[in-house]
């Protein structure tokens, strides 16, 4: 397979189409997630942004393919990264993309790093297991070394165990982590939202400066759009499992037309430069996945609720990379 | 007029391994009757502590706190459950501030049953159903059990809990952190609208700023257990004095997009608590620390009317930016 150019800026490194997951229990199934595509380009950062149970999560565990093997099966699509499906792919295959090629920052950096390890070893363990150019046990060390000072923690510091570090400084562990083998595609799941403010705009600043600097692409999976318009270049917001709208961050901060989902999230947000009284929330509550209502997801919400609305899944309104999934927008076609 | 609320050099040291640890350092605030005062500080400034100990939840190491006039930290045990009825508390986690075998009913019932409230069932079931309305729970929740319920609705369930004595002043411990944003917004157009119809007094502590400054008519902004900047809630935004809350104001990200925006990030992190060196607590990562910041404590001082800043060199640092 002919791999292209990796400087080329925008060329594609992941394309999904119709992606489909779903969690199958005893008592119920979960439609976590419901046909969504996106495509990502090279040195390119998307925000994948919506509440909880939208199936942000859900959506970065299956290109990882890390769904829970009993009950989280992808029930059809594609992920196409660098050109291959990774959905035929087997677990051993898997396991030589996952930390090389693709790695993921999970929310809580206290769970995930283990407590009884030095943090040098675990940044370690990646390099061993993917040390495709057997370089020696020095080298690889040498590596650690300039991984932690990359991250802006003191090489000496290696041997230290992750409860002498705080929140902050275990988040730049883990970036260090997932940074060690180079990967191409980088997955943040909510990166930030276990640490304060300050300490997040570090974080941040510091994920800008790795990107710019290694040139890997992004998948930020976050709740806060403040989040969103300082670092990523595209936004899919979803709801209840499907992509309602998407487009480049202009498109969706500062253009025209919106799906009236993402309108709720930016009125539920209070603003810090304008005056308000009243907050304009999204009445009700997110739809159950096990029992989604026909049509449109979002229908039993939203206040331009139309007849056809509740019957009929809308199709995507395009104007150039800006989609919106709304009936408001289609019913003209 | 008296102020509801009053605190004078309130005190909380907790004793650790390693010395004291100072979680609150000397606190004076004040919350006029109706108002609500934001506290707004990072993870371990001791703002929480604050909270519990203006209540008396936890019992001051030193300093007063005045309800209404009357020295409350001398309270004895009778006169603290009398207190109770009106004074209460919002927690954070709807999750685990709810009895998870305790009905809807049961849960609102508590404190009604606890204080004697009512001689009959009939009366207490129609307070019961009152107050669900009042905070916006179907009735048909009434046999419902926290984990039944979503986030919003279990929060709901607390704020009923903390107005079912009909109090008169509500600490809010991050009510809303736990919250997607949509239900976020609910629960808190809820709190300002009871507020309005009840009059009631908030202490709203979060260490988010959108929201602090959406509910809040004065705020106080902690760091390291100390009060560093105290002012109304405009001027606040208007005209950060205190360095430490110009950097918290900057690191908050907005969402819209800014194109020549550059903030400035504050280095390091927080210190520790334990036993501080006396001097300001921000000095060590404050770009503007001079001589004087270090060595001896630095008390809040009003600036402007209203506006009270611990640092001795706001104002130049004001002159400086413009």
């Amino acid at each position: 397979m002919a791999i292209p150019d990796k400087n080329e800026p925008g060329s594609s490194l992941l394309q999904i189409q119709d992606l489909n997951v779903i969690y199958k229990t005893d008592e119920a199934t979960v439609y976590a997630v419901n046909g969504i595509s996106f495509e990502l380009g090279r040195k390119e950062t998307i925000g994948l942004v919506g509440e909880t149970g939208a199936g942000k999560t859900t959506t970065a565990l299956a290109i990882m393919r890390l769904l829970p093997e009993e009950t989280g099966f992808i029930k059809g699509g594609e992920i196409r990264f660098q050109g291959e499906d990774l959905v035929k792919k087997s677990q051993p295959d898997m396991r030589e993309i996952r930390g090389a090629k693709i790695s993921m920052i999970f929310q809580d950096p206290m769970t995930s790093l283990n407590p009884i390890m030095p943090v040098g070893d675990q940044i370690l363990e990646s390099l061993e297991i993917h040390n495709s150019e057997n370089l020696s046990k020095e080298d690889l060390n040498k590596r650690v070394d300039e991984l932690l000072s990359l991250v802006g923690i003191l090489p000496q510091r290696k041997k230290d165990f992750p409860h002498q570090f705080s929140g902050g400084m275990k988040q730049r562990i883990v970036i260090a982590i997932a940074l060690a083998c180079r990967p191409e595609l980088l997955i943040a799941d909510e990166p930030t939202t276990a640490l304060d403010v300050t300490i997040q705009a570090q974080v941040l600043e510091l994920m800008r400066e790795l990107k710019e600097k290694l040139g890997t692409s992004m998948i930020m999976i976050t709740h806060d759009l403040g989040v969103v318009a300082e670092t990523c270049d595209k936004v899919a917001i979803m709801y209840a499992g499907r992509i309602v709208e998407a487009g480049s961050a202009e498109d969706v901060f500062e253009g025209e037309k919106h799906h009236p989902y993402t309108v709720g999230l930016f009125g539920s947000i209070p603003n810090l430069e304008e005056e308000t009284d009243r907050l304009h929330p999204i009445d009700g509550l997110m739809p159950d996945p096990t029992d989604l209502p026909p049509g449109c997801p979002f229908h039993p919400r939203c206040k331009q609720c139309m007849d056809i609305c509740r019957e009929k899944m809308p199709e995507f309104y395009t104007s150039g990379e800006h989609r919106i999934a709304c009936h408001l927008y289609t019913k003209g076609d | 007029m008296e102020p509801l609320i009053r605190t004078v050099n309130l005190k909380k040291y907790f004793d650790v391994s390693g010395g004291k640890l100072h979680a609150v350092d000397d606190v004076n605030i004040t919350i006029p009757k109706g108002k609500t005062l934001g506290v707004v500080g990072e993870s371990g400034c001791g703002k929480s502590t604050l909270g519990r100990t203006v209540l008396r939840l936890i019992e001051p190491t030193s300093g007063e706190v005045y309800f209404e006039g009357e020295n409350i930290t001398k309270a004895s045990r009778g006169e603290l459950k009398e207190l109770r009825k009106k004074m209460q508390i919002i927690f954070q986690d709807p999750f685990s501030s709810l009895n998870p075998r305790m009905s809807v009913f049961d849960l609102i019932a508590e404190p009604l049953v606890t204080h004697h409230i009512y001689k009959h069932r009939a009366d207490l079931t129609d307070r019961i159903l009152e107050l669900m309305e009042e905070v916006g729970l179907a009735e048909r929740y009434v046999n419902s059990y926290p984990h039944e319920m979503d986030g919003g609705r279990r929060q709901r369930v607390g704020v009923a809990r903390a107005l079912a004595l009909g109090p008169e002043f509500i600490v809010c411990d991050e009510p809303v952190s736990a919250l997607d944003v949509s239900i976020q917004a609910q629960i808190l157009n809820l709190l300002m609208d009871l507020q309005d119809n009840l009059g009631l007094t908030y202490m709203f502590i979060t260490h988010d700023l959108s929201v602090v400054k959406h509910i809040s008519d004065e705020i106080a902004v902690m760091y390291l257990g100390q009060c560093v900047e105290h002012c109304p809630t405009k001027e606040l935004f208007a005209n950060p004095m205190h360095p430490y809350t110009k950097a918290l104001l900057s690191a908050i990200p907005v969402p819209k997009l800014r194109k020549n925006f550059t903030r400035k990030i504050i280095r390091g992190e927080v210190s520790t608590p334990i036993d501080p060196k006396p001097g300001c607590r921000f000095a060590s990562r404050c770009d503007y620390c001079q001589a004087g910041c270090t060595g001896s404590d630095i008390p809040l001082k009003e600036y402007s009317p209203g506006h009270y800043v611990a640092c001795p060199h706001c104002v130049e640092l004001m002159e400086k930016k413009e």
